[in-house]
Parts: C-alpha cells; structure tokens; sequence
C-alpha cells in the first residue's frame, strides 16, 4: 500500500485540487518500477478489497437482476437465480403510477432549494470575510454551530412552526427547513473559497471606486464559481434524497417526494420485489446522469467541508 | 447599518447587512426550532390544540421511562461502533484505491454507486435483502448459523444488521476521503522508507497514518456528529424493533411523537439530542482545532 | 450499470462557466414552478372547504378517507349520488393507513381541515370529541329512527361517546378470526380446525412435526400481535378486563387474568406456533400472507379484510378455493363468553364541527350510509356492512361465503370489542403495543408486562 499516483492524468482528474499556477505546483510523484513491485504483491490488501467488493456487488446486482424479473419469478426461485424472463414491465409499473408526480415535486424542491442557498450564502461568505467587523466575525461561529445541529431535534417545533403558518402539506414545508439546513456547509464552503482569493485582488477592485455590491457581482461571483457549483450540488444531494422534512411536514400525495414514494410503494406492492427494486433503481437515475455529466462536480460536492 | 466607525478601509467592503439573509432565514428555520425545542418540552402538546403549559411533568418523565436509558445506550454503541468499523475499513480501503492503475481506478468508480443512493433507497434495499423468508438472509443465514435467516428480528442481531447497512452507506464516503488524501502522500517518503529496509506494513504505520491524521480527524468527526442523527436507515429497516433493540434516541423521539402524539414529551427527548450534538461537536472542535482547520483550509 | 469514464472537455473554468448560466435558468424555472407546485393543489390534494370553485351554488366539502382499492370505487359512487341531487358538493380524497393518522391529527383544527373524515370510533374519535371539534349526530339521527334502526346497535354504540352519536358506519365491520391454507392442514393430516386451546397446541405440534410453520405472523408491527392478547384475555377473563383497562381504573393491567394470558401467548411460542423468526415478518409488505399462500405456514389470525386483500396480492389462492376460516379456540375454564369476537367493530364518518355546511354532510351520511345501493355495493366488494336484518343478502359476490360467516359471527357476539390500539388513547397504544412485542420476543415477562403496563396508563 505504499504506491502512490503517478502523473498519470486520469487520476489526477479525480481529485479536487484546482489548477494553480505552474510555480505552486508540487512536486512531481513517481509510482515508477517500485510503485507496480508493491503493487502486485499486495495480498491482504487484495482480499480485502476482494471483500468489499462482494459487499457492495452483491446488493447492488440484486437490485438490478430484480428489477427486471416478474414478481412470481422472485418468489419461486429465490433472490438470486438468474432471471427466467427480463422484461421492463416493472418499470412501466412504476411510471405509470404516481412516481412522475414525486419526481418532478422531488425536482422542484431541489431546484428551489438550491437557489435559496446560493444566493443567500454568497453575500454571507463574501461578508464574513471581507468585512473585517466583529458582529459579522459571529455570525461566523453562529454558523459553524449549526453544523453541529441534528435535525431530528427539531422537528417538533418545526412541525409546530409549519402548521402555524399553514403550509403544512406543500412543498415549501419542505423547502425551506431543507435549505436552512444546508446554508451552514455552504457559508462554510463559500468562505474557504474566498479567503483563497489573494486580499490585492479585493483592494484593487476597491482602489477602482467599486463599492461592494459591484465588487460583488465583478469579482466575488466569477471567483466563487466552482464552490457555488460545489455547494449547489451539495444542495441538491439534500434535497434529493431528503426523507425526514417530507415524512413529518407532508402527507399528501400531490405533495409526496422520491423517497416518500418508495417507502409507500412497498406498502403498495408489498413482497412484489421487482417492482419496488424497479423504483429505487429509477431513484439513482438522476445521480447517476449528474455523475456521467459532471463527476468533479459531484465528487466536490460529496466531500465539501470536509478538506483533504 | 452597523455603527461601528468607517475608516478610509471600510471603504468598499460588505458591511454585517450582507449575512442578514441568509442569519435571518437560518434563524427562522433551524434557530427558533431550537430555543422553541425547550419550550415546547415544559408543555403538553398533541397536535390537536396549541401547547399547554405543564411544567416540568414532561422531564420527569425521564425518570420513569424505561427507554431512555436503553435509547442513550444504543445510540452511543451506535456512534462508537459505527465509527470504529467504519474507519477500520474507509482508510485502508482509500490507501489501496488512491494509487494508480486502471483496475483500481474502476473498483474506485464502483464503489463509488452506494453513495448515489438515498438513505430510503439503501434501506428499502436491505430490508428486501434481510427477509428472513424469501430475501438473501434466508439463503445465507443457514451459511452462517442463523438458521431461521432471522436477522432483523432477532434482538441480539438487528442491532448489527443495522450497523451494517449504515456502514455500506457510509464507507464510500469515507473512502472518498482518505483516497484523496492518501493521494496527497509523496512518494519520495516512501522510496526512502523502502531503501532503508523498511516492510510494507511498518511503512503503512510510519509513514501513511502520520500523514493522514488531518483527514481521520475530519473522517472522524464527520461520522461522530453524523451518527446521532442515523434515522431513516433505522426506521424503515426495523422501525426501532424487535422491541426496542434498535430503537436510538432519535427514532424514540420520532415514535413518541409522531405517533404517540406526545409532542411534550417528544421535545424533551429532542432537547438532550441537541444538547449531546452540541456538547459533541464544542468538544470535537476544540481538541482538535477543527475549525481553526476549516478557517484555514483551502478553497476548492 | 457500470459508467464509462468521460474525458473532461475544455478547462475547469470552461466548463464551469457552462454549468452556471444552465443552472440559474434551470433554477429561475424551479422557482417559478415551485410557488405554482406550491399554492395550487392537484386532484388529489385538499382544498380548503368553502371554495366552491366548481360553479356550484352549494358548499364544497371534502370527504377523507382511507385508500383501499375495492373500497373507494363505492364511496366515490355514493357520493356521486349525492352530488346529483344536492347543492353541496363532496369531493372524496384518500390517504395511506399511518400517515393519515397524523395528517387528520394537525388538520382537524385548522382551515384545511376536511368536512365529513374517516375514523375508527372509540379512543381514536373521543380525543377529536373532546378537543370540540366533531359534530353531534344525535339529533339527526334519532329525527330518522327508520335509518337509525339500519346500523347495528353495538357497531353503532363504537361512535358514541358520553351517550351521544358523532359517527355512521359507512364500511364492514371486521372481525378477527383465524384464516387458514386447507392444503397445508390437511397435508398434516388435520381434518377439523381446533375448537379449543388444548386442541391448538395439539395441532401447532402435528403442524411441526410435518415441517411447517404452524402460524404465521407479522411480528415486526405490533397490532397484529394484539390480536392473539385481545382473544385470549376475552376468553379467560371476559370482556370486563379490558373495560376496566379502557376506563384507565386502578390496577386493571395487573389483574391476573391479563398475565395469564401473556403466559399463554408464551406458551404459544414456546411451542414454536409462530416459527423463529416472526418479528422480522411485515404484514405492510405482505410478509405473513406470502407466508399462508405459499403452503410455508398454515394459519393466520387477522382481520376480516385479509380477505379482499389476500384477492388483490394473490388471487389465485383465493380462486382455488384454498383459504379457510374460522372461530378463535375456546379457552377452556375461561370466563368469557366464547361467542365474543374482537375487531373493528367499523369505521366510521364523522362530521367537524367547523364544518361549511354540518346540515349537507349530515344528510350525506343518513341517506347514503344505509342506502340499499351503497349497502349492496359494498357487499359485491366483499365488505359485509354493519347493517341489520341483511339476511340472505350478504351471501353474494366472489366471497359470498365468507360474507355470510362474517356476519353471523358478528350478529351473534354478545359483545364485540374493539381493537385495543383504537380505543386507548395513542401514546399508551404505542408504549402497549412495545410491550406486546416484547412479550412475543421473550424480552418480557408477563408479569413485567402488567407492571410497565400499570405504570404508563
């Protein structure tokens, strides 16, 4: 395990270093001849992977085997025999019933959600760090904490809360605790991003006589397009796959989202496996399509806050 | 605006009104919620009528409830096990995808799918798995010594179950982590290391471990913070069952509440959740100059 | 599903500056679309009473019920019948078991709540009772004794609280038995069900010997659990014990006639009736029924709706013939009355007091609820109404047998109590039906049982 990357740049591309000047760069590394020595040899490290892999393998080619077989099919022959018949019954299954409905609710509160937290986070990260004020300085720990937070602690009061304002039952009773609790991360992630942005920068656009809302909109915002992209997809992971607002701040199935939907569809189709295995695979849709589109972009998005 | 005095260098700057937004929307939905949380515990509250004052009736409660102290416990074997297993397999299972090759860079990429499913997909998943009569617990089961493939409904097996499949939702994510950091190594450590003679496994404990300590600080303190809050894996695999085995902290307050309707009591249950999750995190933070860490850490 | 890898194109910042303008468009739709998603409401969803935005000189009001296939196509048709020929119009919503609960509990007192709801009668109805916010259906209904004199007086007697009525039975009633796979049982060489509790355990022990599982149950929900507790307490102490226990009197959990019917569900298990692995078996997703119909285990005890839903899972067990049902055993020396039946005695409609217009729904309920097409539908449904004197008519349909059995076995009981989940007050029903499982799970004594039961009421 002692083999490291090479400059070799398909997996350089997969870490989420940004593309610095030619000066900064590290040094070059080297797996060289050593580098595929160790490397073949490496039998424990081999066998555990080995392992995981039947780990993670198994389920996941249950539910794409399960997804395509009939029902009785399961049920006679056990979980894991091949398949007599593929067929994509199951999935018109699903679409037919309400799964469009919760999609697109699913996408609606994702997209919304996405865009309160951008446009709230920017102006607090560009203060937070460019103001230089104590009371803004706060606001900065006042964040952090609400990372800590669990929001299962919540959800009494917010159910009160959301009640006594009647949206209860629509979507914005989702929405609007889902980006509250995103907004943390992405301050967060916002203010690392530009206090990257060397200080000569932001007195330059000032020594121009730009006040701060132009430098906002010339200089923060070009600036910050990545970590806005990271945080967006952060953002949009929550939503996406938000399952506890949905279940204690909406019944109603105009309003139901994905993953509501899938624990209701096995109240629906109880032990009718392929089916319900059909929906959670229509589920990973998206993702999967925003992985092909945009991997750096959801690798970032996945690991933001956490550093290297 | 603030009062505070303008200097020539104030000139240009955002002043505290920029952060008022996103305070004020963040306060409105998970701070208020909070100081709210405590209220609501003094009350009595169905969800039928407004709260009614009752008092500290609800946290004496606490004293007679039986599941409290069953819920703690689990919770906090939840949090420590998760952790310890999680960690054990993310980080060598990172070192070994970090370096380079196709074959690994494929295994990365699939091991990558559990991360693209939601908590609910992953659960309802297992749970198909875990049917002791016609899922893949019946076959292995028998392998195993689990005759009956009773997993789930077993009180002392479900609570590991669980912790497996919150594991295979979380080591992806993990091993994300420590692969790119492993990444960050240099090699030339390790050509030296060899040089001098050293084995494989001394170099894993000498060089590697050392260099990572900054990301298992993260890794870790991601997974301690995150496990109080485990809760839909939990509720639709086993619903806290069999009995109360699996029933942590957050799915007593959800079930108390959310179907017993005694919100009152719920808000008590939800109040030491917030109390633990803070007090863990203040800790975390200042062992380990997190955020002194996170101030610090560069952009993306 | 194994993604190919995707050269990046362009520079980082390239692309970056393809995504965001994508984004914010994508967003600025979003947004739109989710202030319209959010403030209108679709055919299914609820909108608040009084709108009558369907042109209609009458009140709209919304009628909430539970969604069940078989079902819901009668309701919907009695309350076209009613549209036709009145000012007020009812639009009918339906909503999945548990999320329904909830969803009745925060809308009753506010503006969404819904005109005419469905409920369960007993403890269930009494806290909305209480909380002010049903209508009384006395008066009404003692102005109409023809149609009053239609609903079963003990089905009836589940919705009304402090003497007065709050709710119309407007679904079967269903009480619980045993329902059995004839194959399997006879098999094993069982030729008669078990009359009594010495004869169940004689046969749970010929069921294993022939290497099946000799009950089936969903032991991961609590409720169905109850069922065995509800009997056997009936049986060895009467219907008394578990009045006293409605009624919250001192010590009523720690009558021994309670414990001793937890020592008898042990002994169940101890005999190996329900298998070993019981408590990871879901009714939700059909674990138990898949259980009965695949010949694994021989008997379930439910309610009478297993019937239809055993149709829509796994028609074909049904169409052959093979499901049989009958009484819960006779508990020998036992105390109570062995015609007594436990179940849900029905549903019900009841009325908010909030309501646009209580006079239309009331009318709704007296006129339809007892009509004879409403009557006969639900019939044809495999639902057997909580309605007097139907005789003969019960015995149509697909489950014509089945139908009769369940009514006879209702008119006959000299009581009839109901599902102790509804009539205890929610959070003692959960900490009750924690307790239960336990006791299954061998977690619990009996003893321990009473005492933790003693000490939440």
């Amino acid at each position: 395990m002692s083999e490291f990357v090479t400059d070799n740049p398909e997996i350089q591309s997969e870490t989420d270093d940004p593309p610095r000047p030619r000066a900064l760069r590290k040094p070059r590394r080297h797996g060289g001849a050593l580098g595929s020595w160790w490397q073949r040899i490496n039998i424990p490290g081999g066998v555990g992977v080995a392992v995981w892999f039947v780990i993670v393998g198994v389920p996941l080619y249950f539910l794409f085997v399960s997804s395509g077989r009939e029902s009785a099919d399961y049920l006679a022959n056990g979980p894991f025999s091949p398949p007599t018949n593929l067929s994509f019954d199951n999935f018109t299954t699903i679409l037919e019933s309400d799964f469009p409905l919760y999609f697109l609710n699913t996408f609606i509160v994702t997209v919304a959600c996405v865009l309160i937290v951008q446009v709230l986070a920017l102006p607090a990260a560009y203060a937070i760090v460019r103001s230089g004020k104590k009371s803004v300085a706060r606001v900065f720990s006042f964040v952090l904490l609400g990372l800590a937070v669990p929001a299962q602690a919540v959800i009494v009061p917010l159910y009160l809360l959301i009640t006594q304002v009647h949206l209860y039952d629509t979507l914005w009773a989702i929405i609007l605790p889902t980006a509250a609790f995103a907004l943390p991360l992405a301050i967060l992630v916002l203010t690392s991003s530009l206090r990257d942005v060397p200080k000569e920068l932001y007195e330059a656009i000032n020594l121009d006589g730009a006040g701060s809302v132009r430098a906002l909109f010339s200089l923060v915002l070009p600036l910050s397009r990545s970590a806005l992209a990271t945080i967006g997809i952060y953002t949009a992971m929550q939503a996406w796959n938000g399952f506890l607002f949905p279940l204690v701040l909406t019944q109603d199935v105009s309003v139901r989202v994905i993953q509501l939907g899938l624990w209701d569809f096995q109240g629906q189709y109880g032990l009718n496996v392929p089916v319900i295995m059909a929906a959670v695979a229509l589920s990973l849709l998206p993702l999967l399509v925003v992985y092909l589109v945009g991997r750096r972009y959801l690798l970032a998005g996945l690991t933001a806050g956490s550093g290297k | 605006m603030s009062s505070e005095t303008q200097t020539s260098s104030q000139a240009g700057r955002p002043g505290f009104i920029w952060a008022v937004p996103a305070v004020l929307f963040f306060g409105a939905f998970a701070v208020l919620p909070m100081v709210a949380v405590v209220y609501l515990s003094f009350t009595t509250y169905g969800g039928l009528e407004a709260p009614v004052w009752a008092g500290l009736d609800n946290w004496k409660r606490l004293t007679t409830d039986p599941l409290v102290v069953n819920s703690l416990w689990l919770s906090a074997m939840l949090t420590l096990l998760s952790w310890l297993v999680q960690t054990a397999i993310a980080l060598p299972l990172g070192v070994y995808l970090a370096s380079k090759g196709r074959m690994r860079s494929l295994l990365a990429a699939f091991f990558f799918v559990p991360l693209l499913m939601s908590g609910a997909a992953i659960a309802l998943l297992w749970s198909t798995l875990y049917d002791p009569n016609f899922g893949l617990a019946s076959i292995i089961g028998p392998l195993i010594g689990v005759e009956d493939g009773n997993f789930i409904g077993n009180p002392k097996l479900a609570f590991y179950s669980v912790l497996l499949v919150i594991a295979w939702q979380f080591i992806p994510f993990h091993t994300l982590l420590y692969q790119g950091a492993a990444r960050a190594v240099p090699v030339s450590l390790y050509e030296a290391a060899t040089i001098d003679g050293a084995g494989r496994f001394k170099q894993f404990t000498a060089i590697t471990l050392p260099q990572l300590r900054d990301t298992i600080v993260t890794s870790s303190v991601l997974m301690l913070v995150g496990s109080l809050a485990y809760f839909e894996i939990i509720l639709i695999l086993t619903g806290g069952g069999p009995g109360a085995a699996t029933r942590i902290l957050p799915l007593h307050m959800y079930i108390t509440g959310f179907r017993g309707f005694d919100m009152g009591y719920a808000s008590v249950l939800a109040v030491i959740l917030l109390v633990l999750g803070t007090a863990l995190s203040l800790v975390i933070t200042k062992v380990t100059g997190f955020r002194k860490m996170a101030s610090q850490r560069e952009g993306l | 599903m194994f993604r190919s890898r995707q050269e990046k194109s362009g520079s980082r910042s390239q692309r970056a500056r393809r995504v965001i303008p994508a984004t914010l468009a994508v967003l600025a739709v979003g947004a739109l679309a989710a202030c319209g998603g959010a403030s209108s409401s679709t055919d299914s969803g609820a909108a608040t009473p009084g709108g009558g935005d369907n042109g209609g000189s009458g009140a709209e009001l919304q009628l909430w019920t539970l969604q069940n296939e078989g079902i819901n196509g009668v309701q919907q048709a009695a309350v076209d019948r009613f549209n036709e020929s009145s000012d007020a119009q009812i639009s009918l919503s339906t909503y999945v078991n548990d999320p329904y609960k909830t969803k009745l509990q925060t809308s009753i007192g506010s503006a969404n709540a819904p005109d005419i709801f469905y409920n369960w009668g007993g403890g269930n109805l009494k806290a909305y009772v209480d909380a002010g916010r049903v209508a009384d259906l006395t008066d009404a209904l003692d102005a109409a004794p023809d149609i009053k004199s239609k609903f079963i007086p003990s089905v009836l007697d589940v919705a009304t609280i402090d003497g007065k009525v709050y709710g119309v039975p407007m679904q079967a009633v269903q009480p619980v038995s045993f329902f059995y796979n004839k194959d399997v049982m006879a098999d094993a060489g069982i030729t008669e069900f078990p009359a009594t509790w010495t004869e169940l355990l004689s046969v749970v022990d010929q069921l294993k010997a022939a290497g099946v599982q000799p009950i089936a149950l969903a032991g991961s929900q609590g409720w169905t659990e109850l069922m065995y507790l509800e009997y056997i307490l009936d049986r060895v102490g009467g219907p008394e014990k578990f009045e006293a226990i409605r009624l919250n009197e001192e010590g009523a959990w720690k009558d021994p006639a309670v414990v001793k019917s937890m020592e008898m569900v042990q002994e169940l298990v101890d005999h190996g009736a329900f298998g070993s692995n019981y408590a990871a078996v879901s009714y939700d997703n059909n674990g138990s029924q898949a259980l009965l119909t695949s010949g694994k285990a021989a008997m379930e005890l439910m309610g009478s709706w297993e019937v239809t839903s055993l149709n829509d899972s796994f028609p074909d067990f049904l169409a052959a013939g093979t499901l049989g049902w009958a009484d819960f055993p006779v508990i020998e020396g036992g105390a109570g009355d062995p015609g007594n039946i436990v179940g849900n005695p029905s549903n019900f409609y009841s009325v908010t007091s909030d309501s646009d217009d209580v006079e239309a729904a009331t009318q709704f309920l007296l006129t339809q609820m007892a009509s004879d097409e409403y009557v006969d539908a639900l019939i044809s449904v495999g639902q057997v109404p909580a309605i007097t004197g139907l005789g003969e008519r019960v015995k149509v349909g697909q489950f014509a047998d089945f139908n009769a059995y369940a009514y006879n076995l209702v008119l006959d009981s000299p009581t009839f109590t109901q599902s102790w989940d509804q009539a205890l007050a929610p959070d003692l029903a959960q900490t009750m039906l924690l307790n239960i499982q336990q006791v299954f799970n061998k977690q619990m004594t009996p003893q321990e049982f009473a005492d933790a039961m003693d000490a939440a009421a």
